[in-house]
């Protein structure tokens, strides 16, 4: 606006003119409007503060409530996948160990020795299903069986001058079902253990067994035809008449 | 509701949660910890038991994870041991009569290895051996 003494400009909010020094009265309404607008707005500011002030507490602990929600959602998720992520971390280290550990296992195959293979598979956590070791799979299923086969005949036969033997019965049923499910996997398997690299293995796998049932069992080649082509309670039958009669 | 009381209940309910992390924690950290090779987790007395029953195939067939290189602390090492004395017993007769020589003889090493290291277990591994001949049926 400008002095209507000097016709200098001016800003509303003058009271007197910087050049003429005329007392300028045409904004004071303008300037009570600023003044009250001013303390509006200095009053709105307190309140929002105080509004503030009391809502912090509440704010804070909302916070900490959805920090600690999510906390103990990633805590349960955690524990409720553990063995998933401790098999996965497993697997990768076993696929990095790939040679040391296919090394290993060729010594293992090469000494025969299924039953050492099988827990050696086992205990590495390696995944015959996936790369890089996925050309075990049929050979690491037989091997498995024949650990069991292994497992249920020791339980059954060897023991101590004194020892006591608690429950000869399930031990020779379960001895019968090792010995079976070994030899039902081979036969069912057939065409795939004909397709598979290391079908000499399994071929050699299943002479093995044949080798501890005539061992252990007093099984020989005729022993076994008679024996397979006999019902399960003429197996267990046969099976007890050798360990707890003879 | 006033602002105090939902205050008061939000805090009440950050306590309960706090206190389920705090207890939670040590077991999912706990979850997260482990070997790349495996320890195996049959417990010594189990084995022991079976020692003193003297069922020598329950002892070598629980014992067969030290052959597959399964980590077992010092404290068990001795009762995995003659497990796998048992087992490699077992064994060297299955080689031998189906022509395994190779596999027979380093059974054989093996056994011996473990009865020089053994000397204080020398009865058991007598029993051992003694109810691997009992079980041959020729």
């Amino acid at each position: 606006m400008k002095c209507i003494n000097c016709g200098a400009d001016v800003r509303l909010t003058d009271k007197v003119c910087p050049y003429c020094g005329r007392v300028i009265k045409e904004n004071a309404g303008y300037r009570a409007d600023m003044e009250y607008y001013k303390k509006d707005s200095a009053r709105t500011k307190k309140k929002v503060r105080e509004i503030l002030s009391e809502n912090i507490p509440i704010v804070i602990s909302a916070i900490i409530l959805v920090v600690l929600l999510i906390a103990d959602g990633v805590l349960l998720y955690v524990e409720e996948n553990a063995f998933y992520f401790r098999e996965s971390a497993a697997q990768r280290e076993s696929e990095k160990k790939y040679e040391t550990y296919s090394a290993a296992i060729q010594d293992y195959l090469d000494a025969g020795d299924y039953a050492g293979f099988s827990a050696f598979e086992e205990y590495h956590n390696i995944a015959e299903w996936e790369p890089p070791y996925d050309d075990l799979n049929v050979l690491c299923d037989m091997a498995k069986e024949y650990s069991s086969l292994v497992s249920a005949v020791e339980e059954v036969t060897m023991f101590g001058p004194d020892a006591k033997w608690y429950r000869p019965e399930s031990d020779i049923r379960d001895c019968r079902s090792a010995i079976w499910y070994f030899n039902f996997q081979f036969e069912h398997n057939l065409s795939k253990i004909d397709e598979d690299p290391y079908k000499d293995y399994i071929y050699d796998m299943k002479a093995k067994a044949d080798t501890i049932m005539e061992v252990y069992l007093g099984l020989d080649e005729a022993g076994r035809d008679e024996y397979f082509s006999s019902s399960s309670n003429k197996q267990e039958a046969y099976l007890e008449e050798v360990l707890l009669h003879d | 509701m006033t602002k105090k009381t939902i205050l008061r209940i939000s805090i009440i309910i950050n306590i309960i949660l706090a206190t389920v992390f705090v207890v939670s924690l040590p077991g999912a950290m706990g979850a997260l910890v482990f070997e790349y090779v495996e320890q195996d987790t049959i417990r010594p007395d189990t084995l022991r038991k079976y020692l003193e029953r003297e069922n020598y195939g329950t002892v070598a067939a629980l014992s067969r994870p030290i052959r597959g290189g399964a980590e077992v602390s010092d404290t068990d090492a001795d009762y995995y041991k003659l497990g796998e004395y048992a087992e490699l017993l077992f064994l060297k007769e299955v080689y031998a009569k189906a022509g395994n020589a190779d596999s027979a003889k380093a059974c054989e090493d093996r056994i011996s290895e473990i009865r020089k290291e053994m000397p204080e277990y020398g009865s058991v591994l007598d029993k051992i051996e003694l109810s691997v001949e009992n079980a041959v049926k020729e």
